[in-house]
């Protein structure tokens, strides 16, 4: 395990577990003693197979959900609901459907009391920033999957929230407009990085993004290991492809998956 | 320009009425029965209905009881059916109230309303309340239910209360839904409307065409049919109209084809 103390943690999870019922009334360990602190402006992914309970340890710090044991801190206070410190990004988008993409995005900062036309200007800024421009009036539905991620994130940016959630954001798309997301991702955090908890079951992704790696294994969904992951910044994903150091993060922790169990290898 | 396919859409409701008086005309002609007047002779004993200032006053009664009784039973319904899909404890405390009364006529209600409240305009209100209630309770609560946690968890992280959260997230994320049971509510309206002047004789539209049955003035009776039919059809297309631009987002985009060939 590397870990060291850190000078400032924003995030700390101190001995989380979760417990859930399942319908057979039996009790289903989802979380076993999850401990993990998170640097401000750090960007950690959190990589494990499906079902090891990635999503609920985000939604534990999200404030979505309790944990049966232990508990979640953020910026040394006890998480005991969502707030506007810690912005969500979900894999199913969750945007409002009624609300064109600009109402989308100015929704947060409207509900904090920002002014209409400041809100607006704010949200066009996003909208553009996000590759959005001439879509401001489109209603979700109009929109593919792609561009309606990139709305979510606007709108998730727009009220800034300390802490980005995000849980398999790229999850639903197709390899093409990931990749490109992903890189878009990249890009916007380089510069104001803002701390980033990125739920992910593709290796390639985690590294290609983080400057930490946790992986987990499942049932019990546990830490297996954290991996300080050294590459250097600004990363481009032609150059990193082609770095060997990136290579051998990639191969070793498929491997560590490959060998702890059979089923435990994320895809 | 409009084109042919929008031009039949808007042409088909009138071929479909000059269809359905054409087929009223030949059937009535060929039966000579004198309860069954012709299309012709109904339609125009509704001049006489319309210009006689008590028939019109009648008329107006019933709209404004149906007016009261919709708008009441659906400032009511939506609000307790969005708490019922968003909270277990509201809905157990209600589900077994709501699931003895929906399959009751509320017209079999009204002898006992009748004898409370008299046969004036609070009981046949309240019938009409009644009719309009369950429809647009029951689609509020699966439209409310049906409302994806990640949407309410989004606002949650924005900073919305759970209040605020009902009023501005689960009620336009349902508003399809609710507007649907609306819809309904509306048709029952007209309904349990005309029903209860049926039985509480006194005023309306119901109590117009029902003397007139007694009567035996048959043109009457059927041109009050056509009217009270031609205000369902006119309620109804105003509320589709409005029903249309509240939820153009959650339209679907495309016609389903009928054959992909
Ligand atoms: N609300 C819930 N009720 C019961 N079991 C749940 C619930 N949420 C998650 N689980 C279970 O907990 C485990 C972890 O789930 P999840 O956090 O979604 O995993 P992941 O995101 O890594 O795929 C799974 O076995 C899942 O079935
Ligand atoms: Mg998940």
């Amino acid at each position: 395990m590397t870990s060291q103390e850190p000078a400032s943690a924003i995030i700390e999870i101190d001995r989380v577990s979760q417990v859930f019922q399942t319908s057979a009334r039996k009790d289903h360990l989802a979380l076993s003693d999850i401990s993990l602190t998170i640097e401000e402006g750090a960007f950690v992914s959190i990589l494990g197979p499906s079902g090891c309970g990635k999503s609920t340890l985000l939604y534990i710090v999200g404030g979505f959900v309790n944990p049966t044991s232990g508990a979640a801190k953020m910026k040394g206070r006890a998480i005991t609901g969502p707030g506007p410190d810690r912005g969500p990004v979900f894999q199913e988008f969750a945007l409002f459907p009624w609300k064109t993409v600009l109402g989308n995005v100015m929704y947060g900062p409207r509900q904090q009391g920002v002014r209409t036309a400041e809100a607006e200007a704010q949200g066009r800024a996003l909208i553009e920033m996000v590759g959005l421009k001439g879509f401001e009036n489109f209603y979700p539905k109009e929109l593919s999957g792609g561009m309606k991620q990139r709305v979510a994130l606007a709108r998730t940016l727009a009220y800034h929230p300390e802490v980005l959630l995000m849980d398999e954001p790229f999850g639903a798309l197709d390899a093409h407009t990931r990749t490109r997301l992903q890189n878009d991702l990249l890009n916007i955090w380089e510069r104001d990085r803002k701390t980033v908890l990125f739920v992910t079951h593709s290796v390639d992704e985690a590294v290609f993004l983080s400057d930490k790696v946790v992986m987990m294994s499942k049932s019990p969904g546990r830490i297996r290991q954290v991996i300080d992951i050294d590459l250097p910044r600004p990363r481009r994903r032609n150059e990193l492809l082609l770095d060997p150091r990136y290579q051998k993060y990639v191969v070793n922790i498929e491997r560590m998956f490959d060998e702890s169990d059979e089923a435990g290898a994320p895809t | 320009m409009m084109s042919p396919a929008v031009l039949t859409r808007r042409a088909a409701p009138v071929l479909a009425c000059i269809g359905l008086l054409a087929v009223w005309q030949i059937a009535s002609l060929a039966l000579k029965n004198d309860s069954f007047p012709t299309a012709v002779e109904a339609v125009r004993a509704i001049p006489d209905i319309l210009g006689d200032k008590e028939s019109l006053t009648n008329i107006l009664d019933s709209l404004r009881r149906m007016a009261i009784g919709f708008g009441v039973a659906v400032l009511v319904s939506i609000p307790l059916g969005l708490l019922m899909g968003r909270s277990r404890t509201v809905a157990a405390f209600f589900n077994p109230l709501l699931m003895v009364i929906y399959p009751v006529p509320k017209a079999a209600l009204m002898p006992i309303i009748m004898l409370w409240l008299g046969v004036g305009d609070v009981t046949k209100t309240l019938v009409i309340f009644l009719g309009v209630s369950l429809p647009v309770i029951y689609h509020s609560f699966e439209g409310a239910k049906a409302v994806e946690e990640k949407m309410l968890w989004s606002g949650a992280a924005m900073g919305l209360s759970p209040a605020q959260r009902l009023v501005r997230i689960v009620l336009p994320a349902a508003l399809p839904e609710i507007l649907t049971g609306c819809r309904t509510g509306l048709v029952l309206a007209l309904i349990t409307m005309i029903t209860s002047e049926m039985i509480a004789r006194q005023s309306g539209a119901g109590n117009i065409l029902f003397n007139a049955l007694d009567m035996g003035q048959y043109d009457t009776v059927f041109a009050m049919i056509i009217i009270v039919g031609a205000m369902g059809i006119c309620l109804d297309a105003i509320f589709e109209r409005i029903r249309a631009r509240l939820v153009r987002w959650s339209e679907p985009q495309f016609d389903m084809p009928l054959s992909f060939s």
